[in-house]
């Protein structure tokens, strides 16, 4: 490919959309290592506390943590809607899967929200009273959940705010079927953060 | 090496760098000689028309193939020496080194504690290393020996001091403030002195009041001195009854050390920050019991 | 290469060149708005510098106190916070961003036949970046509990503990890792599809192989110091716990983590120093370089072995017996590569026709104070002896002969060789010689005394000393004055050049790569037109 181009290719002003795509995918993994380093805290974490991670699971919200998960794959889905839409040159019908994933996007947060205060009210957070009474494992459980699901929903945000702008974009036909490399490569954001939570639920909620 | 070796292991230390020392001392006088030698030879006015030579692939293998040996006969050389340091044996005698800033204190196995660490001449010495508080290592430079002491987990090391004499015990792992300050000794001397000075000091222990020992083996000492002289903290010479300026709540107020304050010192050093002094004594709060924490005051009304 | 003749002579065929074209914006917003790659080079060039120059007085301030045993001239707190300060600076703005931020923005692009790198303005916020990672960096010796005193390491707990602005300090980091992933991501994107048309990837210029693998580097390890000092945030605000012994954390772990980043980032700063070396050497002795193919793949072989030699910066941590053995068995035959580069340079010199000018003595600096460096790398790779000299003054004498007799020297060799090109105006060489010799005494007499220090048992971050280690600490201080006069001497010399430097040829060395082809300085899109390569970079024939 690359010794295809001709010279006014090169420019600084010349759009690359394989250009574009390589430098997301590369953001994506730089995403998927700064995760990689909490999950390899928790994998380290879990061996030297099985007993304790595997109670503390438990009391989690499995419900919660089931329709986020059933929300973000939906929101995946309309992602992929809005883009194929795009292409087609179905403007109203894009720009209408985009809403309907910022709405799953705000739903996950506010979920989110809500289990984040429950866990509060029984006095689970970090440097508790009531966790400073209990194991070391307990600590570290909730440590982690609280530094990965945080890491993960500010993520999730950023997502909101990013997928708001295209959708400006879009209705400003910035965003256009002829060039809608922006929104492809949202997507590609949209569905890494969604991926991470794939991992993150079962690693929390669902193995104990 | 360069400072005077005095345990078993430091000469085999010496040894393996001394292998990697000759090793890496040819092949830098190697390439600064061909490097000055050729820049001579070739310089431009005496060699205007260069040849071009695009590798050799001879050369290439060789000069990949023997450092490829070289450093393997060197990793090997520091493997072995490393290997005895982790095996200890059997027979080592075990002494407790708690860290903690910025202090060294070692309890030997029938509880007697110093703050040297002094053992018997070729006698394997095993330390097992406490922190109270952040990482620390143990350094002794004559005797080749290093390993980290962390808050958590159990390390150890042990040495054979094989010479009598007094030997630098540093910290090398940043701790703070006083880091240069965490230094200590070893004393090695011969098994009749070290029985001896065994004895002295268990008696000596014995006699002290229980306050004094407190403070010696909590490490308040690292941080208070007894003799007037400031360290980290104030100093505990006449500290009771003592008038001064504190630090309450941000508010500056003048108090007079009776035994309340004193307590609350202990259990909650922040409350109360002498003016001057920075707030950084740790609680002894559950540290400490109430009857332990009388003895301390008791033994502070003794410091005039 | 295609003929550029008119080029060649140092005519511009527009008749402006970088510095003089008007772009969109004018006055400082033509700088600070700019997208092209050469304005945002010396938009890190000048600020690169000053940092570097910040690091220079801070070390300097660290060798004076240490003149004497007890107190000199500082506090211990005072000292404490200058050599975290100093680490900090030297590492992250200067060491990390120098040669890829300033000689990747300005020459990859020339040396690939390109008009820009492929996202320009991400180049430019990239560098907003750095200013912003600077800034907060100055910004908690200010604020907050005083300057941060945990050592560049910020190793926990004790980073978890102070009062100090860790958290502020922390934080400019993780923005810096930042910027640096974003011109690594940028490179990379550039190298694959900006390289003009018949330029293979044999035929790339050496500078840009080792810019390609340090941009990897850069995009692959930075993440993983970035989410370790988010946890050192967290643990200080919410105190999460998990470094915290006290809470069941493992302080080994953030040891781990730090050095999975921190060891590959050894090779990010000294890559592209490598590769600036290699442009250097065949350009003076005139003809090809010795082992092209061995030289590049060696930077990928240093790239992908050195990100697995991370554990022999905890020989003595309390990490497992069996980890010690393979991390130094890996620590050794990284080596090797290195080895092979040094050969390969070594043998470029024989058979040429050797012009012995600045740039060129910078380099044989570099690989004499290299080879130092790398050959006690060895030294600490051995167990048993690691074991002796880790965190002492060995240590400290040894990466600064990998780093400031590496990087800081190539980085020197660089600015020499392009400074014509970059700025249009020859420097006085025999000055620039003078510097060269003064450095060159001063850096061995101040860490060789380091190395000596080192194995008589001398901890590294000590206030105080022990009145045996008093001859070696005068000596070195000295040292560190020579060095540093050098230092001025070079400095002043370049600065005096932007002015009244004599006009300079396009390729006053006679280069044969691209960036020659060009005038000095190159006009604002780099070429009239994109060249056809039809050769390899160093065809001397
Ligand atoms: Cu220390
Ligand atoms: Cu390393």
């Amino acid at each position: 490919m690359d010794q295809t181009h001709t010279a006014s290719e090169s420019s600084a002003v010349h759009r690359d959309d394989v250009g574009a795509r390589i430098g997301m995918w590369l953001f994506l993994f730089t995403e998927l290592i700064l995760f990689g380093g909490l999950f390899l805290l928790y994998a380290v974490y879990r061996y030297l506390h099985p007993q304790e991670f595997h109670e503390a699971a438990k009391e989690l919200n499995v419900v919660l943590g089931a329709a986020n998960t059933l929300i973000l794959l939906t929101s995946s889905f309309t992602m992929v809607m809005s883009i194929s839409y795009i292409g087609e040159g179905e403007k109203k019908k894009s720009i209408a899967a985009l809403g309907l994933t910022i709405a799953l996007a705000l739903a996950f947060l506010v979920n989110k929200y809500f289990e984040w205060t429950a866990k509060f009210h029984h006095g689970l957070y970090p440097n508790s009273p009531e966790l400073a009474a209990r194991s070391h494992g307990d600590n570290l459980f909730y440590g982690l959940y609280y530094s990965m699901t945080g890491l993960h929903g500010l993520h999730v945000l950023v997502g909101v705010v990013l997928l708001s702008v295209v959708l400006v974009y879009i209705v400003k036909d910035k965003v256009n079927p002829d060039n809608f490399i922006v929104l492809d490569n949202s997507g590609l954001y949209w569905h890494l953060v969604d991926i991470i939570w794939i991992y993150l639920f079962p690693l929390f909620y669902l193995i104990t | 090496m360069f400072s005077g070796a005095a345990s078993t292991i430091a000469t085999k230390v010496d040894s393996a760098f001394l292998f990697i020392l000759v090793i890496c001392v040819l092949m830098l006088l190697l390439i600064t000689f061909l490097m000055v030698f050729f820049v001579i030879k070739y310089r431009r006015d005496k060699n205007p028309i260069p040849t071009n030579i695009e590798g050799n692939f001879l050369l290439e293998v060789v000069w990949t193939v023997v450092p490829t040996i070289l450093v393997i006969a060197m990793f090997y050389y520091g493997w072995i020496g490393y290997r005895e340091m982790e095996t200890i044996p059997e027979d080592a005698m075990p002494v407790k080194v708690t860290a903690q800033m910025w202090s060294w204190s070692f309890e030997y196995e029938n509880g007697t504690r110093s703050d040297e660490l002094v053992v018997p001449i070729n006698q394997p010495v095993k330390l097992e290393l406490f922190s109270r508080d952040v990482l620390h290592s143990l350094f002794v430079p004559a005797f080749r020996i290093k390993k980290d002491v962390v808050p958590g987990i159990r390390t150890t090391l042990w040495f054979t001091g094989d010479e009598e004499g007094t030997y630098d015990l540093l910290c090398t792992e940043y701790c703070g403030l006083r880091h240069s300050d965490m230094l200590s000794r070893v004393v090695v001397m011969s098994q009749d002195a070290f029985a001896s000075w065994m004895a002295g000091k268990t008696a000596h222990e014995a006699a002290e009041p229980a306050g004094r020992q407190l403070l010696e083996s909590q490490g308040c000492l690292g941080c208070h001195s007894l003799d007037g002289s400031r360290i980290v903290g104030p100093t505990l010479k006449g500290i009771f009854g003592r008038k001064g300026r504190v630090l309450t709540d941000g508010a500056e107020r003048d108090v007079v050390a009776d035994e309340d304050y004193l307590r609350r010192s202990i259990v909650k050093p922040n409350a109360d920050v002498v003016v001057g002094y920075p707030p950084i004594m740790p609680s002894q709060e559950g540290i400490l019991s109430d009857e332990q924490i009388d003895a301390i005051i008791e033994y502070l009304k003794t410091l005039q | 290469m295609n003929d550029m003749t008119a080029a060649a002579h140092g005519s511009h065929p527009s008749g402006l060149s970088y510095l003089e074209e008007p772009g969109r914006y004018g006055g400082i917003r033509s700088w600070l708005l700019t997208t092209d790659h050469k304005r945002i080079a010396l938009l890190y060039l000048t600020s690169v510098l000053t940092f570097y120059a910040v690091g220079i007085a801070l070390g300097v301030l660290m060798r004076l106190e240490l003149l004497t045993p007890g107190e000199t001239i500082v506090k211990p707190q005072t000292y404490n916070a200058i050599f975290t300060l100093h680490g900090v600076i030297m590492i992250f703005l200067f060491v990390i961003p120098g040669v890829p931020a300033i000689f990747g923005n300005f020459f990859l692009p020339l040396l690939i036949g390109a008009k820009d790198v492929a996202f320009p303005r991400i180049n430019l916020f990239s560098w907003y970046l750095y200013i912003a990672g600077a800034f907060f960096a100055v910004t908690s010796l200010f604020t907050g509990g005083g300057p941060p005193d945990t050592g560049w390491t910020f190793y926990a707990p004790y980073s978890i503990r102070t009062g100090t602005n860790v958290s502020l300090a922390v934080f400019a980091a993780f923005v810096l890792g930042f910027s640096s992933i974003l011109t690594g991501l940028n490179f990379v994107t550039t190298i694959h599809r900006l390289r003009a048309p018949g330029m293979t990837w044999t035929r790339m210029p050496l500078f840009v192989w080792a810019t390609y693998a340090t941009a990897w580097v850069q995009v692959l390890a930075t993440p993983i110091i970035g989410i370790t000092l988010l946890l050192v945030i967290l643990e200080r605000f919410f105190g999460v716990g998990i470094f915290d012994p006290e809470k069941g954390g493992d302080p080994i772990l953030f040891q781990h983590l730090f050095w999975i980043y921190s060891h590959p980032a050894v090779y990010i700063m000294i890559l592209p120093g490598m590769g600036v070396i290699t442009e250097i050497i065949p350009v003076f002795a005139r003809r090809t370089i010795f082992g092209y193919k061995a030289i590049a793949y060696s930077s990928v072989a240093i790239a992908a072995l050195g990100s697995l030699v991370w554990g022999h910066h905890m020989f003595v941590s309390g990490q497992s017996y069996t980890a010690n053995v393979i991390f130094s068995f890996i620590t050794f035959l990284v080596a090797i590569p290195s080895a092979i580069k040094v050969f390969n340079w070594v043998a470029t010199l024989y058979k040429g026709s050797i012009l012995i000018a600045p740039p060129f003595l910078f380099a044989l600096s570099f690989i004499f104070l290299f080879s130092i460096g790398g050959l006690t790398g060895l030294m600490q790779g051995a167990l048993s002896v690691n074991v002796h000299i880790h965190d002492t003054y060995f240590v400290v004498g040894h990466f600064h002969y990998v780093m400031f007799g590496g990087t800081a020297y190539a980085f020197f060799a660089g600015l020499h060789y392009w400074y014509p090109k970059m700025f249009g105006r020859m420097y006085s060489q025999r000055t620039a010689t003078l510097a060269c010799t003064i450095m060159f005494i001063g850096f061995n007499m101040l860490y060789f005394t380091m190395l000596v220090l080192g194995l008589q048992g001398m901890p590294r971050r000590y206030y105080d000393y022990l009145p045996q280690f008093h001859t070696g600490h005068v000596i070195a201080t000295v040292g560190s004055w020579i060095l540093v006069s050098g230092l001025i001497v070079m400095f002043a010399n370049l600065l005096i050049a932007l002015r009244k430097g004599e006009r300079a040829a396009a390729d006053p060395w006679g280069g044969k790569t691209l960036e020659w082809q060009v005038p000095s300085p190159p006009p604002h899109e780099n070429f009239e037109e994109i060249p056809v390569i039809d050769r390899g970079a160093y065809d001397y024939d």
